[in-house]
């Protein structure tokens, strides 16, 4: 990973390829690439799907090595749905593969005149960028099926389906899992449709003849690494309640709790939660002949995901994620797990982000066109999506957008981004994270819960209700600095409660690059990181105005807790400070 | 409440549908107890459940929608509703662990004790099971006994289809055995009464 390489799509006389030395991005990875890279190179006013954006695509900082969990890969930009930065990951596996190709970073730049679409090849050899115009508008399994017949099954592919192409502001930009399905995706903020304005359809990424990145100190990363799939292995989250149940194991106990946003946020109880639990979807997997632990690429050993099965044994997809359950199901009433996977499927294959679009069915339900709980309704607007109809084209670009065109005054969204799937009412905290992240209301932003062992901030008495915005800040930073790393997020429970497994995860860091790493080696990481993004943002002209809920989640109480989001203006104007 | 007199109905279930009764447990089942002590007491006390496991396993707790922090401190009525879960993923997991770092981010989401409990009289409560704890304590549960009206009772079992021969032997009914077409008529004809079920499994 000692390259970085910068195709400039609008270049004259077609796509051209540069390589340079990575120079002032040295030892980035992940999220901290993507994000200094854009906020460096970017104009924060440039029109996202403009030629002045970048689409920056790096594999994590440990990515193509032989440690487990690090296949994340990040992709950035200015994000259409939301003007901000953005920065949105996905497993499978194309970060390994373009890792161990030797590039910290593919920067897709410009965009061409005229109509051709492209497709970009990367080998040892190079990086080719070849015009096929067989694949216009093909959604990503068809898409997928006929590369394959090209390129063969010893690679790894990312694409874009029919909403990238068609540049709509949920568009996702799909990666492929160990059977090259395109079932991971970087979902949220529109990534598909600057892609999309690209004019790229897919890279195949052909790490043929590469070998694994080898670590500075070998012996230290294989210990380091042994201790950390240990530490993974023993802890009951990470080492049997997400393989068994994967992240759907969620939603029984939201529900429970009164925070699992029903009928767009109406209440925080669903009556049908339990027929959609992860509980639920793991022994029906298992009953018909699919598999509820899987990993979505190799060396995962936590194997969250898994592979949903029709009644007849045939897959439809893999196992949703409790998020896409949620917005396809509880947000708008609907309690049935086969018609979340049919929609689940839906958008993998049309290339839109599972939240955005759930949540945005749930916003047009609001607006009557059609019933909450009615799934044939709920599918036949995501067809819609797929046809790239008028009424397509409005829900594809997100439910902010669809409640304006619709008249709609309670829409779940933060800077134009939808809510995911726990209500900041009665978890103040994930609330201070929707509103003051630097990417629109995101549950992720605020995922690695490991900040009392990286002592940021210090302790918060659990029994008070204030802190909130001081929690909210560290997790931030922790997560901004394990999305660099190329680890998957869900390591964070077994790093929050065994201090050995953190120390594992600071010597695999530090035994690969040849460097001590400590705690606060990774808070200044996260912390370099969301200053770059901030501000960025603030240069796009965002300011404190815009670090705020909709308005009804200060008005409406919800049941059955009665609480509306109470953390201060003022309180949650200080997030940044540090 | 005082004790209300109920038909027992004992089912004998081949080990293969032990999964069976998932969806139930996990919408919550009423189990018959003494309430008005605490919950530390209900789980180890009354119904068995090793103080070790319950420390250790159990670790998201809710009474009435409420997240535990301390068994020893929370007191149970007759009635309440109590859901029981292993360890679960993200910020929103660990914000529900009993005593966990980030309980602070759930506000109203914490129990907060108030009035003592009721006298010691039998009543029942509503128990969820969840993940990790649903097949580890469910068959307990199931054999230790549940209520459920007969209608719910026969709107389950016909619900479920349970296929010819999975009885291993055959129900009873306060001990007098009956055939499925049995079981199905006296449980319509008995409707909104009350029926303490239990259930074993067997290969
Ligand atoms: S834990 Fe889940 S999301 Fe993370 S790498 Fe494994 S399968 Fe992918």
């Amino acid at each position: 990973m000692d390259r970085i390489a910068r195709i400039d799509m609008g270049a004259a006389g077609g796509p051209k390829v540069t390589e340079e030395p990575v120079g002032q991005y040295a030892g980035l990875g992940g999220r901290a690439m993507t994000s200094i890279v854009v906020a460096t190179e970017v104009h924060p006013l440039a029109h996202p799907l403009g030629a002045e954006n970048k689409l920056v695509i790096s594999p994590g900082m440990l990515s193509g090595t032989t440690g487990s969990m690090t296949g994340r890969l990040s992709v950035g930009c200015k994000s259409p749905l939301t003007g901000t930065i953005k920065e949105s990951n996905a497993g499978g596996q194309a970060a390994q593969v373009l890792a161990r190709i030797g590039y910290a970073a593919v920067i897709l730049e410009g965009k061409p005149e005229g109509d051709d679409l492209y497709k970009i090849i990367i080998n040892k050899d190079g990086i080719k960028v070849e015009v096929d115009n067989s694949l216009k508008l093909l959604d990503n399994y068809p898409l997928i099926e006929k590369l394959r017949q090209e390129y063969g099954d010893k690679v790894a592919y990312m694409s874009i389906g029919s909403a990238g192409e068609r540049l709509m502001l949920a568009a996702s930009i799909a990666c492929t899992d160990p059977e090259l399905r395109p079932t991971r995706h970087c979902g949220r903020g529109g990534v598909g449709a600057v892609m999309g304005a690209k004019r790229v359809k897919a890279i195949i990424l052909d790490d043929e003849g590469m070998k694994m990145r080898p670590p500075k100190d070998a012996e230290k990363f294989r210990d380091a690494n042994r201790k950390f799939v240990e530490g993974l292995r023993k802890h009951p989250v990470t080492g049997e309640g997400l393989p068994a149940y994967g992240t759907n194991v969620l939603t029984n106990v939201l529900n429970e709790a009164g925070g699992y946003p029903t009928r767009n946020f109406k209440t925080g109880v669903f009556e049908g939660g339990a027929k959609l639990s992860g509980e639920a979807q793991a022994e029906l997997e298992t009953r018909r002949g699919g598999n509820p632990t899987h990993g979505c690429h190799r060396g995962c050993v936590i194997q969250c995901s898994g592979i949903f099965n029709d009644e007849n044994g045939n897959y439809v997809t893999k196992q949703p994620e409790y998020e896409t359950v949620w917005s396809h199901g509880g947000h708008c009433g609907i309690d049935d797990l086969d018609a979340v996977a049919r929609m689940d499927y839906m958008d993998d294959n049309f290339g839109v982000d599972t939240i955005e679009m759930g949540v945005t069915i749930g916003v047009a339900m609001d607006a009557g066109l059609a019933e909450f709980g009615d799934s044939a309704g709920a599918i036949r607007l995501l067809e819609e999506v797929g046809k790239g109809t008028p009424l397509g084209r409005v829900l594809g670009s997100g439910a902010e957008i669809t409640g304006k065109v619709y008249g709609i005054e309670k829409v779940p969204v933060v800077k134009g981004q939808a809510l995911p799937a726990y209500d900041p009412r009665p978890i103040q905290g994930i609330g201070v994270t929707y509103a003051t992240t630097t990417q629109g209301a995101d549950h992720t932003a605020g995922y690695a819960i490991a900040t009392n062992i990286l002592k940021v901030g210090g302790d918060v008495d659990p029994l008070k209700t204030e802190g909130q915005v001081e929690l909210s800040r560290n997790l931030q930073i922790a997560t901004a600095a394990i999305d660099s790393t190329g680890m998957c997020l869900f390591i964070a429970f077994a790093i929050l409660d065994q201090p050995d497994t953190f120390q594992a995860l600071l010597d695999l860091l530090g035994s690969f690059y040849g460097i001590e790493m400590t705690g606060d080696d990774v808070v200044a990481l996260g912390k370099k990181v969301l200053s770059a993004e901030r501000d960025f943002n603030t240069r796009a002209g965002f300011t404190k105005h815009h670090d705020r809920l909709p308005r009804f989640f200060y008005t409406d109480p919800i049941e059955p807790h009665n609480q509306v989001f109470s953390v201060s203006d003022e309180e949650m104007d200080t997030l940044y400070n540090w | 409440m005082a004790a209300v007199a109920r038909k027992n109905l004992h089912l004998v279930l081949s080990n293969e549908l032990s999964g069976a009764f998932n969806l139930l447990l996990q919408q919550g089942v009423r189990v018959v107890c003494r309430p008005g002590c605490t919950l530390g007491e209900l789980l180890s006390g009354q119904w068995g459940i090793d103080a070790e496991y319950v420390s250790r396993r159990i670790t998201t707790l809710f009474l009435n929608c409420r997240a535990i922090d301390d068994v020893a401190t929370a007191h149970v009525a007759g009635g309440a509703v109590i859901a029981l879960s292993g360890a679960m993923p993200g910020l929103v997991g660990a914000t529900m662990r009993r005593g966990g770092f980030y309980a602070a981010m759930r506000g109203a989401m914490t129990y907060r004790e108030g009035v003592a409990g009721e006298e010691n009289q039998v009543d029942w409560v509503r128990v969820k099971l969840f993940n990790l704890i649903l097949p580890e304590l469910g068959p307990g549960f199931l054999s230790h006994g549940i209520i459920m009206t007969a209608a719910e009772l026969l709107a389950f079992i016909t619900a479920r289809e349970f296929p010819a021969g999975c009885f291993t032997a055959p129900p009873a009914i306060d001990g007098r055995l009956q055939s499925t077409g049995e079981l199905e008529e006296s449980l319509a004809l008995a409707g909104e009464e009350e029926v303490h079920l239990t259930v074993e499994f067997k290969d």
